[in-house]
């Protein structure tokens, strides 16, 4: 009886552990406002034609095997995860063709709610130009509905649709967007992601992606 | 039986501050920066791509007995008016052949992007352990990939891929010496640096150096992207 007793507390104990943890104020706190939609215009993308890491929670935690069919072998390589994406048309701009790279950060807490990759993006617009874009997402939120829903079955509410992922990184580079050429040449601005899990019971296992940038010409010079 | 079930959550308790103290996060793997400083100043260093086998490949992208010039792992678009990018994935090595990160090569024509019979391309730079380099060129001539149909689909064929190109000359340096006229706005430009790369501006030169030309007509050889920064930009 001792025994049960014992091991019921242990038990009990570790799970208000990771809850407290997983509950860290920090979270609510370090997000980045939306942008407004009509200088930020929404892209739907998808992200299933990749190499390297799933990119979910267990792959930032480290808890996760190698995937052979996707993972990329060298040891440099081996917490990223690269592809290449298509950004619709819309909003007056044409379809463009992205590379995206995200690598797990090295600056990751659990004690500062930081479990999270920094996304690097080259952006081409065809005849229009290009741009390079800097993010850092945090999946502290995911990780944390995730947690409750499995200690409390029965509540699919527990996971929201979708989670706004873009946050400060701790490190000093600034997030945003670099413009590179064409019409886009040295304009400056920010980015942000929107994870949008699939759904219980979908055939699809993959997420979905949304991509906002918002960006401005440089300043005219006078002389 | 209270105080000991206290005893136990407290103890669950000081386990999960204990793991999350020491839980081995995933760290990077790094190799040692090889740079050199010039004479006249800055940082020098010198990225190397190995083709074909440095291309990162789509998983399940595996073709055999097509056109010599087909590569794995890369995406064409073309609007309706001609106007063209393409995108590919390769690992980066440095001057010793180690596979220190990844690249991702865009290049696009047309429009505001480039003058007619060149293209503009963009390198992303990154390495895990260290940052990632934005970099951004005036092209010397169209070096697009351009789309074509296989017997399984469609394909991205990189004219370099083939001996045809070649003609003449083993070695092409791709970056422009100057701007385009109407098109893109620098000749090998490092726009941006993050982590260790952050703060440094300079310029760079892209050149591919022909290996080998296969009895199928294909060839290996390789990519240089030769960057000299400093600090301050």
């Amino acid at each position: 009886m001792r025994a049960v007793v014992a091991i019921l507390g242990l038990v009990l104990g570790v799970l208000a552990g990771i809850a407290l943890l997983l509950l860290n104020p920090l979270t609510w706190l370090r997000g980045l406002p939306p942008l407004p939609s009509d200088l930020a215009p929404t892209k739907a993308y998808r992200w299933d034609a990749y190499r390297g890491i799933d990119g979910g929670v267990r792959d930032l935690l480290g808890m996760t095997r190698r995937n052979r069919a996707v993972a990329l072998k060298d040891s440099a390589l081996s917490h990223m995860r690269i592809g290449i994406v298509v950004l619709p048309a819309g909003e007056g701009a044409p379809a463009a063709l992205a590379v995206k790279v995200s690598v797990i950060a090295g600056e990751n807490s659990l004690w500062r709610a930081q479990l999270g990759t920094h996304d690097y993006w080259s952006i081409f617009w065809p005849g229009e130009g290009s741009v390079f874009a800097i993010g850092y997402s945090n999946y502290w939120p995911v990780a944390r509905d995730a947690f409750f829903a499995a200690i409390l079955p029965g509540d699919r509410s527990v996971m929201s649709p979708s989670y706004a992922l873009s946050a400060p990184s701790r490190l000093d580079d600034p997030a945003g967007v670099t413009g590179a050429s064409g019409r886009y040449a040295g304009f400056t601005g920010e980015i942000r992601e929107q994870l949008y899990l699939a759904p219980p019971g979908s055939a699809r296992s993959e997420p979905d992606w949304t991509l906002a940038i918002k960006a401005n010409p440089p300043p005219v010079a006078t002389r | 039986m209270k105080r000991l079930f206290v005893v136990a959550f407290v103890a669950g308790l000081l386990a999960v501050a204990l793991a999350a103290t020491l839980w081995p996060l995933p760290s990077h793997f790094r190799y040692r920066a090889i740079t050199s400083v010039p004479i006249d100043g800055g940082r020098q260093e010198e990225f190397i791509i190995h083709w074909p086998e440095d291309r990162i490949a789509r998983p399940g992208e595996q073709r055999s007995g097509l056109l010599p010039a087909v590569v794995a792992g890369a995406a064409v678009l073309e609007d309706s008016a001609g106007r063209r990018v393409s995108a590919e994935l390769f690992r980066l090595r440095d001057t010793e052949d180690n596979v220190i990160g990844v690249a991702g090569r865009l290049a696009g024509t047309g429009g505001a992007v480039a003058d007619a019979g060149r293209s503009a391309s963009n390198w992303l730079l990154v390495i895990p352990s260290r940052g990632a380099l934005f970099l951004a060129q005036s092209d010397v001539e169209d070096t697009t990939l351009r789309e074509g149909v296989a017997a399984d689909g469609p394909v991205a064929l990189a004219p370099a891929g083939a001996a045809a190109f070649w003609t003449d000359r083993p070695r092409v340096r791709i970056t422009a010496a100057a701007p385009a006229g109407a098109g893109s706005a620098t000749s090998g430009k490092v726009l941006r640096g993050t982590s260790e790369f952050a703060g440094l501006q300079g310029s760079y030169t892209e050149t591919w150096d022909l290996e080998t030309v296969h009895p199928d007509g294909s060839t290996s050889g390789r990519i240089v992207l030769s960057t000299l920064t400093s600090g301050g930009g």
